[in-house]
C-alpha cells in the first residue's frame, strides 16, 4: 500500500491524465482576461472621477464617450475569455474523469476475487464512482474558483500596487491576516464538516436498513423500534448540519465585516494621507471598490482548499484501486487450448488468501478427458475454492493447475472462458429478461438458440409457465425469481457455450430433487465425452459421478467411486450415511 | 420529468411546496427572511454611506483641500457599524434558513419510513430498493434544498426594488439605465436557468445510470469473470460513463454562456452609468457622491441578484423530487389490522386456511383455492416442486402478504383481525434471505423485543449458533450488518433462526430457512426443535428428506394448489409426490439397473 498520499500528491495525479493537461495553458490564459472583468471597474472608476468629475475645467463628454465606448468593448472581450476558459477547464474535468472512472472500473474487473469480496465490490465501486464525481465536480468548480480567485487576487494586487503603494499594503497586510484566520477557522468548520459526515451517513444507514430489512421488520412487528431508530439518526444529522452551518455563516459574515472594516481603514488612511502622497478622490475610491475583488477571492480560496483535501481523500481512494496490481491478468501471447478433450492435472496444489492459514494443501489429482467427477466436503472443506482454482477465477499460492496440459494460467481468456464453463452457487443475473441473462456469455445467439438451450436441459416447461416465457424481467438480481428458478437460467447461460469442461458449483442446491435429478441427466446426456466436475451438494450427485473427491479441511482426503468409498468406511462413508438417513423414506 | 418547465408553473406550484414547509416551520422561516431583509437594507445603506462620505470627506478633503476636521472618525463608524448589520443580518438569514430547510428535510424522512412502514408488503415487492432509497435519501434531500436559498432570494428581490429606488431618488435616468441593467440580468439568468435545468436533470439522471451499471456489474463480478465478459463490460459501462461526460459538457456549454453574459451586463451597465453620470454631474443634477453610490451598490447587488435564477431553478428540482416523495406517500395500500390481541397461552396455534386464492401483480394465479388445517402443536413440511407457490402460501400464513381472496385463520380468527402490534408475538417468519441489522449479535436476535440475556443464548443454542458466535471476536457483542463481522451463509441464517425462536412464538414458519446450513447441522437443529419445549406449531418449507422425516405432516402443493396432505407414509401413494421424494432412489435404482445391463 505504502503511505498516505498528501493532498497535493494526490491531486497532482490529475495532471497525469493526459485529457487533463491539454490545452491547460490557454485555459489558464483565459481565465486571467477574464478576470480583468472585475478589476476593470475600480480603474474606470477611478479614470471617471479624477479625469472627468472632479478635473478642473470640468468634463470632456466626447472623450468620456468614447473610453466608455472602448471600456465596453473590452468587457465583452474578458465576458467571452471568461466563458470560454469555465466552458474549458469544465469540459476537461469532464473528460478527464470520464477516463479515470473507466480506468477504475476497468481495473476492478480484472483483479481476482482476492483483493476485493465480491459482495464489497459493489458497493465500492459505488464509492469510486461518486468519489470521482466530487473530484470531478471540484475541477470544474473548486478549480474555476481557485484560478479566477489567483488571478483575481493577482491583479487586484498589481492595480493597488500601481495606484499608492502605502494603501496597498494596508489592503494587503488586512487581507494576509484575515486570510490565515480564515485558514485556521476551516480547519475548525472541516472537523465539524467530518461529524456531519459521519452523521449523514449513519442517518442514510439507518434509512438504508429500515427500507432494505422492511420485511424483516414487519415480520417481527419492530415498526415503532425501526421508527424510533430512523427518527434519531435523522436528528443527529440535523443537530449536526444546523450546528455546522450556523458556524459556518460566521465565516461569510466575517467577511462582510472584515470588508467594513477594511473599507473603513483605506477611506481614513487614504484621506489622512492625502494628496501629497498621491491620494486623489479617483484613486481612493477605486481603493474602496478594489477592497471588495479582494475578500471574496480569499474565502473563495480557504473554502477550496477545503474540498481540495474532500477531494484528495476521494483521489486517495481512485490511485488506491488503481495501484492495486492486476494479479489475475490474461496472460500476454496466451495459449490455446487444444481442440482435443480436456483433462485436468493438479499437483501440489496449495492456497491460501493473503490474511489467514492455508484453505487447500497439497491436493494433487488427474482427472481424464471426458471423465465426470463430483467434489464433496463439508463447508468451509475448501471444494470451491479448488474449483475457482481450476477455472482460474483465482490463482494458486504454489502447484500447479493444467487443462488439456497447459498451465491454466497461460490459457487466453478468450479460450479459457469459452471452452470452460463454471456456475456458481449464486448464478448472478442482471436486470433485463431471461433471455438477455443467457445470451449474456454468447451475445450472438439468436432467441432460437436460447429456447433450445433450455429444451436441451428439459426446462421448455419452466419457461413456458413464466409470465412473459423468455422475454419475462427477472428484476434486480434476478429478485422476482426464486432461488431455484434463478440458478436454472445460470445453467442454461452457462450450457449455451456448449463447454469442454463444466464445472458445477452446488449449481442446482435450491432446485427441487425430481428438477435436479432430470437436470443431471440431461447433462449427463449432453455433454458426454466431455468433462465435468461437481461441487455436490446431494450425494445423489456423487453416486452417479465416475468418480469422487473428498476434501476436508483443506486436504483432499479421498477419492474412488461411489462404491469404493463407501467400502473405505471413512469420511465419505460418514456422510453418506448422514445424508442417507435424510433421504431414506420412513 | 417534463422538458418544458415555465417559469410560471415552477412559481404556482414553488407556492404550494413553500407554504407547505413553510407552515410546518413559521419561525424558523420568519426569522430567515427577516435576517436576509436587514441584509438587503444594509447593502443599500452601505452605498448610500460611501455616496455621503464621497461627498463629506473625500471630494472635500482630496480635491478641495479642506481640513479633515475630524470627519473621519464618523464615516468610520458609519461604515463599521453598517458592515457589522450585514454580518449580523447574514447570521440570522442563515439560521433560520438551515433550521428551515434541515427541520423540513428530517421530517420529510421520518415521514417518508414511517409510511413505508405500514405499507403492504406486496407493493413493497413491486417497487426497486435502490429506487425506494434514492427516493428517502437524494430526493428527500433535493426535495428540501430549495428551503436553504429562498430567504436570501426573498432579500434578493427586495434588495433589487430598493436599489432601483433608491437610485430614481436619486435621480430618474441613472434609475431607469440601472432598472434596464438589473431587470435584464435577472430575466437572462431566470431565462438562463430554465434553459439549462432539464440538461441538470439529464446529468443526474446518467449521473444515476453510470452507477447503476457500476454497481450491478460489480455485483455480478464473479459471473462476469467466469463468462469471460470483462471487456464487453467495461465496454457497456465506457459507453455510460461518456454519455454522462457528453452530458455535462454540453451543460457547462449552456451554463457558461449565461454565467458570462449575466456578469458582463453589470458591468456594462456601470460603464453606461458613468458615462450618463459625467453628463448629469456636469449638469449639476446629482452629485459625485450619488454617482459612486451608485456604481458601488451595482458592484454589491450583481452576486445576490443571481440568487433570485438559482432559486427558480433549485425549485425546479426540488418540485421534481418532492413530487417522487409525495408519490410513495401518496401510496395508500397500508396494511389494515383489527383489534384481536395476541393470546396469552403458551400453546401451539391451529393454522387453517380457506378459499385462499393469490397472485404477484396482473400475473396468473400463483395458488388457487388453497384449503388446509393444522392442528396445535404439529410440525408440518410443505413440500412441492420448484416454482409450485410453497414459499407463497407460507408468506401468507405470516401475514406478510394478504390472499385475493378467502381466509387465512389462525385458531379461529381472521389474521386480518389481529392488532397490528399482536400477530408479530404469535407467528415468527424465517425466510431464505436474511438480513441482519448494523447492531450486535443479541441486539440482532432480540430484536423488537425484551428478552434477557439467558433467553437469546437459549435461543442461539437452539438455533445451532451459540458456538459460533461464542468464537466471534466479541462473543454476543460483536457488531452485525453491513459495516460489521462478515458471517457466512449459514452462520447468517442460524442468527435469523435465533431470532425468530427468542420471540417463542405459536407459530413458527421456516421458508427454506436453513438453505445454506450443512445438511447435518440442519437435521440437528430441527431435531432439536422437535425435542424442545417449544410451544410452537411449525411450518416448515422443505427440500430435504430429512426435514420432512421430521414432520408429523406433509403438505403436498403442486401448480398452486394442495395435491395432497397427510403423512409422509400416505402420500407416497401420491404419485407427484412420490415422484418428488423418491428422484434419488429412483435415479439411483436406474442407474444400477441400466449398470446390469451394460454388465
Amino acid at each position: 500500500m505504502g503511505e498516505a498520499l498528501t493532498t497535493r500528491k494526490a491531486l497532482g495525479r490529475l495532471l497525469t491524465i493526459p485529457s487533463v493537461r491539454k490545452g491547460l495553458w490557454l485555459t489558464l490564459v483565459l481565465a486571467f482576461l477574464g478576470t480583468a472583468l472585475n478589476v476593470a471597474i475600480p480603474i474606470i472608476v477611478q479614470q471617471t472621477v479624477d479625469n472627468e468629475i472632479v478635473a478642473t475645467g470640468g468634463p470632456d463628454i466626447s472623450g468620456t464617450l468614447v473610453q466608455g465606448v472602448i471600456a465596453m468593448v473590452f468587457m465583452v472581450a474578458a465576458g467571452f475569455a471568461r466563458r470560454y476558459s469555465t466552458l474549458r477547464l469544465q469540459a476537461t474535468a469532464a473528460r478527464g474523469l470520464s477516463d479515470l472512472r473507466v480506468q477504475v472500473f476497468g481495473h476492478l474487473h480484472r483483479m481476482s476475487a482476492l483483493h476485493v469480496q465480491s459482495e464489497r465490490r459493489g458497493s465500492l465501486v459505488a464509492r469510486v464512482t461518486s468519489d470521482i464525481y466530487r473530484i470531478q465536480e471540484f475541477m470544474g468548480w473548486g478549480g474555476m474558483g481557485m484560478v479566477i480567485g489567483i488571478s483575481q487576487l493577482t491583479l487586484t494586487v498589481i492595480a493597488m500596487l500601481i495606484y499608492q503603494w502605502q494603501l496597498a499594503l494596508l489592503v494587503v497586510g488586512g487581507v494576509t491576516t484575515y486570510g490565515a484566520a480564515l485558514f485556521w477557522f476551516q480547519r475548525i468548520l472541516g472537523r465539524a464538516h467530518d461529524r456531519v459526515r459521519e452523521r449523514v451517513a449513519d442517518s442514510m444507514s439507518a434509512l438504508g436498513e429500515s427500507i432494505t430489512g422492511l420485511p424483516v421488520v414487519r415480520a417481527y412487528g419492530a415498526e415503532l423500534i425501526t421508527s424510533r431508530r430512523v427518527r434519531a439518526a435523522v436528528d443527529r444529522q440535523f443537530d449536526a448540519e444546523f450546528r455546522t452551518y450556523t458556524l459556518g455563516s460566521a465565516l461569510f459574515s466575517s467577511a462582510e465585516i472584515f470588508a467594513g472594516s477594511l473599507t473603513a481603514g483605506v477611506i481614513g488612511v487614504g484621506v489622512l494621507l492625502g494628496t501629497g502622497n498621491g491620494v486623489t478622490t479617483g484613486t481612493l475610491l477605486a481603493f474602496v471598490f478594489l477592497v471588495n475583488l479582494l475578500v471574496q477571492p480569499v474565502q473563495t480560496l480557504v473554502e477550496t482548499l477545503d474540498s481540495a483535501q474532500a477531494a484528495a481523500s476521494g483521489m486517495r481512494r481512485v490511485i488506491g484501486v488503481l495501484d492495486t496490481p492486476v494479479d489475475l491478468a490474461d496472460p500476454p501471447n496466451g495459449r490455446s487450448l487444444p481442440d482435443s478433450d480436456l483433462d485436468v492435472s493438479v499437483s501440489g496444489l496449495r492456497f491460501h488468501y493473503p490474511t489467514g492459514g492455508d484453505v487447500l494443501t497439497d491436493v494433487n489429482v488427474d482427472i481424464p478427458a471426458g471423465s465426470r467427477v463430483a467434489v464433496v466436503g463439508e463447508t468451509g472443506s475448501g471444494k470451491t475454492t479448488f474449483a475457482k482454482l481450476v477455472v482460474r477465477l483465482l490463482d494458486a499460492t504454489d502447484g500447479s493447475i493444467r487443462i488439456g496440459g497447459v498451465p491454466v494460467d497461460e490459457i487466453s481468456f478468450a479460450s479459457l472462458r469459452t471452452r470452460v464453463a463454471y456456475v456458481p452457487q449464486e448464478g448472478f443475473l442482471f436486470d433485463t429478461t431471461v433471455a438477455e441473462n443467457v445470451r449474456y456469455g454468447r451475445p450472438i445467439v439468436a432467441d432460437a438458440g436460447i429456447a433450445m438451450a433450455f429444451a436441451d436441459l428439459g426446462l421448455r416447461q419452466w419457461v413456458d409457465s413464466l409470465p412473459k416465457g423468455l422475454d419475462t424481467q427477472v428484476g434486480e438480481r434476478g429478485a422476482q425469481l426464486s432461488a431455484g428458478e434463478r440458478q436454472l437460467v445460470a445453467l442454461t447461460r452457462a450450457w449455451l457455450s456448449q463447454p469442454d469442461l463444466l464445472v458445477l458449483d452446488e449449481a442446482t442446491s435450491a432446485v427441487d430433487p425430481a428438477l435436479e435429478v432430470s437436470l443431471r441427466r440431461a447433462i449427463d446426456r449432453l455433454i458426454a465425452g466431455r468433462t465435468s466436475i461437481t461441487i455436490a451438494h446431494r450425494l445423489s450427485t456423487a453416486e452417479a459421478s465416475d468418480f469422487v473427491l473428498v476434501f476436508d479441511e483443506g486436504r483432499l482426503v479421498e477419492r474412488g467411486t461411489h462404491q469404493e468409498l463407501l467400502a473405505m468406511n471413512g469420511v465419505y462413508a460418514a456422510m453418506h450415511a448422514d445424508w442417507a438417513a435424510g433421504t431414506s423414506v420412513l | 420529468m417534463s422538458e418544458q418547465v415555465s417559469v410560471r408553473q415552477i412559481a404556482r406550484d414553488g407556492a404550494g411546496l413553500m407554504s407547505r414547509f413553510v407552515r410546518a416551520h413559521p419561525i424558523a422561516f420568519a426569522i430567515g427572511v427577516f435576517g436576509a431583509a436587514n441584509f438587503a437594507a444594509a447593502i443599500v445603506a452601505s452605498a448610500v454611506v460611501v455616496g455621503r462620505v464621497t461627498d463629506e470627506l473625500i471630494v472635500p478633503v482630496l480635491t478641495d483641500g479642506e481640513d479633515v476636521n475630524g470627519r473621519i472618525t464618523g464615516a468610520v463608524l458609519a461604515l463599521l457599524g453598517i458592515s457589522l448589520w450585514k454580518g449580523i443580518g447574514i447570521v440570522v438569514r442563515r439560521t433560520g434558513a438551515t433550521w428551515m430547510s434541515g427541520r423540513n428535510q428530517a421530517d420529510l424522512r421520518t415521514q417518508l419510513v414511517d409510511h413505508l412502514l405500514t405499507l403492504e408488503l406486496s407493493w413493497f415487492r413491486r417497487q426497486s430498493t435502490g429506487d425506494l432509497l434514492a427516493v428517502s435519501d437524494s430526493d428527500a434531500n433535493r426535495a428540501t434544498s430549495v428551503l436553504g436559498p429562498f430567504p436570501f432570494a426573498t432579500g434578493a428581490v427586495l434588495l433589487l426594488f430598493g436599489s432601483i429606488g433608491i437610485i430614481a431618488f436619486i435621480d430618474i435616468p441613472l434609475a431607469l439605465v440601472s432598472m434596464v441593467g438589473l431587470v435584464g440580468k435577472v430575466v437572462i439568468d431566470v431565462y438562463g436557468a430554465k434553459r439549462i435545468f432539464p440538461g441538470f436533470a439529464e446529468v443526474q439522471q446518467r449521473q444515476g445510470r453510470a452507477s447503476a451499471v457500476a454497481h450491478e456489474s460489480m455485483d455480478g463480478a464473479l459471473t462476469v469473470k467466469a463468462l469471460g465478459r470483462e471487456q464487453e463490460e467495461t465496454e457497456r459501462f465506457t459507453r455510460a460513463s461518456e454519455d454522462l461526460r457528453d452530458q455535462l459538457i454540453h451543460v457547462a456549454r449552456q451554463f457558461t454562456f449565461y454565467d458570462a453574459v449575466q456578469d458582463t451586463i453589470p458591468a456594462l451597465t456601470t460603464v453606461l452609468i458613468l458615462i450618463i453620470g459625467v453628463v448629469r454631474v456636469d449638469a449639476g443634477v446629482v452629485t459625485a457622491g450619488d454617482l459612486v453610490a451608485i456604481t458601488y451598490l451595482l458592484s454589491l447587488i450583481a452576486f445576490p441578484l443571481r440568487l433570485i435564477g438559482f432559486v427558480l431553478w433549485e425549485m425546479s428540482g426540488s418540485l421534481a423530487a418532492l413530487g417522487r416523495v409525495d408519490r410513495v406517500l401518496e401510496i395508500t395500500e397500508e396494511v389494515t389490522y383489527g383489534e384481536a390481541l395476541a393470546s396469552t397461552e403458551a400453546t401451539g396455534a391451529r393454522v387453517e386456511s380457506t378459499g385462499v386464492s393469490f397472485s404477484y401483480e396482473s400475473g396468473d394465479l400463483v395458488l388457487e383455492d388453497v384449503q388446509f388445517d393444522i392442528p396445535a402443536g404439529k410440525t408440518v413440511a410443505v413440500v412441492g416442486p420448484t416454482g409450485s407457490g410453497k414459499s407463497t402460501l407460507v408468506t401468507l400464513l405470516a401475514r406478510l402478504w394478504d390472499p385475493d381472496t378467502g381466509v387465512v385463520h389462525l385458531d379461529g380468527r381472521d389474521l386480518r383481525d389481529f392488532a397490528r402490534s399482536a400477530l408479530p408475538g404469535e407467528v415468527a417468519f424465517v425466510g431464505q434471505d436474511v438480513f441482519l441489522f448494523d447492531d450486535t449479535v443479541t441486539g440482532n436476535i432480540a430484536f423488537g423485543i425484551n428478552a434477557l440475556q439467558d433467553e437469546v443464548e437459549a435461543a442461539a443454542r437452539l438455533a445451532g449458533a451459540h458456538q459460533f458466535i461464542l468464537e466471534l471476536p466479541e462473543g454476543y457483542d460483536t457488531q452485525l450488518g453491513e459495516r460489521g463481522t462478515t458471517l457466512s451463509g449459514g452462520q447468517r441464517q442460524r442468527i435469523a433462526l435465533a431470532r425468530a425462536l427468542a420471540r417463542k412464538p405459536r407459530l413458527l414458519i421456516l421458508d427454506d430457512a436453513t438453505s445454506a446450513v450443512d445438511p447435518s447441522v440442519e437435521s440437528e437443529i430441527l431435531a432439536g426443535l422437535k425435542r424442545s419445549e417449544l410451544p410452537s406449531t411449525v411450518i416448515v418449507v422443505a427440500y430435504r428428506q430429512s426435514s420432512i422425516a421430521l414432520a408429523d405432516e406433509v403438505v403436498f402443493v403442486e401448480h398452486g394448489r394442495i395435491a395432497a396432505h397427510g403423512t409422509h407414509k400416505g402420500l407416497l401413494s401420491h404419485p407427484g409426490y412420490a415422484r418428488l421424494l423418491q428422484a434419488y432412489e429412483r435415479d439411483a435404482a436406474e442407474r444400477s439397473a441400466a449398470e446390469a445391463a451394460d454388465g
